[in-house]
């Protein structure tokens, strides 16, 4: 059994997917926002696998997953305390870049001034273009979460490309556990109860934060090439654009996601073809 | 007089220290290295290229202390890709924690040989105790540029998980076999 939970598969996709189908599942007629506490409950299961129990030392990847998990609980529970639409986009993308500067602060401090003056506007840039994309999908759950899936696929397949398994593995983690919870939806429609917490903005957090924090790790811990965000942070724009829209609950996440699988195959093929042009098959 | 005294005192005190003749780690002669398990295949070997440090030693006045500065950067196993990956946060995170060092601070002596040197091993930020065992230790006069010369070799094992680099276990070893080869050129 320990050998089977030791398995980057087991860890990043098979009990990430089950936990975010069945917390969802298991929610759905209690509260809106049980998406999110899905998307928390499947990535701490998928945390402690990966990394332990341990914090130290406090890495820049163990930041992000106490981050993603504070994102989770920010954006299920903040909504309730911002009622103001307004403050609750301004709180999702400060928080977000406040949390890349506590990572990114002890690398940035070595570099020189420019150097980390590019970073930094580029991270805001990214921050705010991923978030308004997510923004225009908040209020269509298929939206939503085909965004939410393609980026987090897309960030995590890329990070793994970039030289870093382990940055990879928490991004595809977050891909299966929502992968679990876009399932449930589709499946298990008439969810009735409580707040509407995923149309709120504040709701997008859980979305936005791993996306930004695990993409920009990747790119400045690892090798993963800058300008492969791009296109990841673009995702959810250009699921923003899909007409579609059916009265089947499958149809709608099936046209939802496949933005954000093309795009996703597209940049990860791109960043394995930039790989492997370096060395031999290691 | 008393001054005196205690101007005296405080002279004497670091008696050995201040015999003991100072070097300039050569790093194009100091060779830090490493030996890990593969999957349970075979021993993986790898060195880093660029360290830098000082050293103190006198068997007189049984004074042996190095520090040591290795740059995680400069991991080299061979294999490019490998490397690469053994720079990123699944290893050593060279970004957050782009140095390795040792700092000693005590030895046990064998006659006039320094045979353990006992110091904090800091990898990832996680410093921790680790003793050395020195297999060699030899100085004198370099026979081409005259100066004076100490080399020695030493050995430890470690596990890698103490300092949080937990990536891969127990597919690829938790203990490391540490190797190290200096060269410390006097003035």
């Amino acid at each position: 059994m320990e050998q089977l939970l030791d398995r980057p598969e087991i860890q990043s996709a098979v009990i990430p997917f089950i936990v975010g189908l069945a917390v969802a599942a298991g929610l759905r007629k209690i509260t809106r926002g049980a998406w999110i506490w899905a998307l928390f409950a499947a990535f701490l299961c998928s945390a402690l696998l990966i990394n332990g129990t341990t914090l130290m030392p406090l890495t820049g990847t163990r930041k992000i997953i106490l981050l993603v998990l504070g994102a989770c609980l920010v954006g299920g529970l903040g909504a309730f305390v911002l009622r103001t639409t307004n403050l609750q986009r301004q709180a999702a993308t400060g928080l977000v870049i406040i949390s890349v500067l506590w990572i990114f602060w002890t690398v940035m401090e070595r570099r020189e001034a420019t150097a980390a003056a590019i970073f930094v506007a580029g991270a805001v840039a990214l921050n705010l273009f991923t978030a308004w994309g997510l923004d225009l999908c908040r209020k269509h759950e298929a939206r939503l979460h085909g965004a939410g899936f393609g980026l987090l696929l897309g960030t995590g397949l890329c990070a793994a490309l970039g030289s870093s398994a382990l940055l990879g593995q928490l991004g595809l983690a977050l891909a299966a556990g929502c992968g679990g919870l876009f399932l449930a939806w589709v499946l298990l429609p008439g969810q009735t109860g409580g707040e509407l917490i995923h149309g709120r903005p504040l709701a997008i957090l859980p979305y936005l934060m791993p996306a930004v924090t695990i993409g920009l790790a990747a790119v400045i811990f690892a090798r993963l090439p800058w300008y492969a965000l791009a296109p990841l942070a673009a995702i959810p724009l250009a699921t923003s654009l899909v007409p579609y829209q059916s009265e089947s609950r499958f149809m709608n996440a099936l046209v939802s996601s496949l933005p954000g699988l093309i795009i996703t195959g597209a940049t990860a093929f791109w960043v394995w073809q930039a790989g492997s042009s370096s060395a031999s098959g290691y | 007089m008393k001054k005196s005294l205690i101007l005296a005192s405080i002279a004497l005190l670091p008696l050995g220290t201040l015999q003991a003749a100072d070097y300039t780690i050569d790093p194009g002669h100091t060779y830090a290295s490493f030996a890990i398990n593969h999957l349970g295949f075979s021993t993986m070997r790898g060195k880093f290229n660029e360290q830098k440090g000082t050293m103190k030693y006198d068997p007189a006045s049984k004074v042996a202390e190095v520090s040591i500065e290795i740059d995680a950067t400069s991991i080299d196993t061979g294999h490019q890709k490998r490397d690469e990956h053994l720079r990123s946060p699944d290893f050593l995170n060279v970004v957050e924690n782009p140095t390795i060092t040792f700092k000693s601070t005590g030895a046990t002596w064998n006659g006039d040989k320094v045979a353990t040197v006992t110091g904090n091993l800091t990898i990832m930020g996680v410093s921790k105790p680790v003793t050395l065992t020195v297999t060699s230790v030899n100085c004198g006069t370099h026979p081409f540029n005259k100066k004076q010369v100490c080399g020695f070799d030493a050995e430890t094992s470690i596990k890698r998980s103490d300092f949080g680099v937990n990536y891969g276990i127990p597919n690829i070893g938790d203990t490391m076999d540490l190797q190290i080869e200096v060269e410390g050129v006097r003035g």
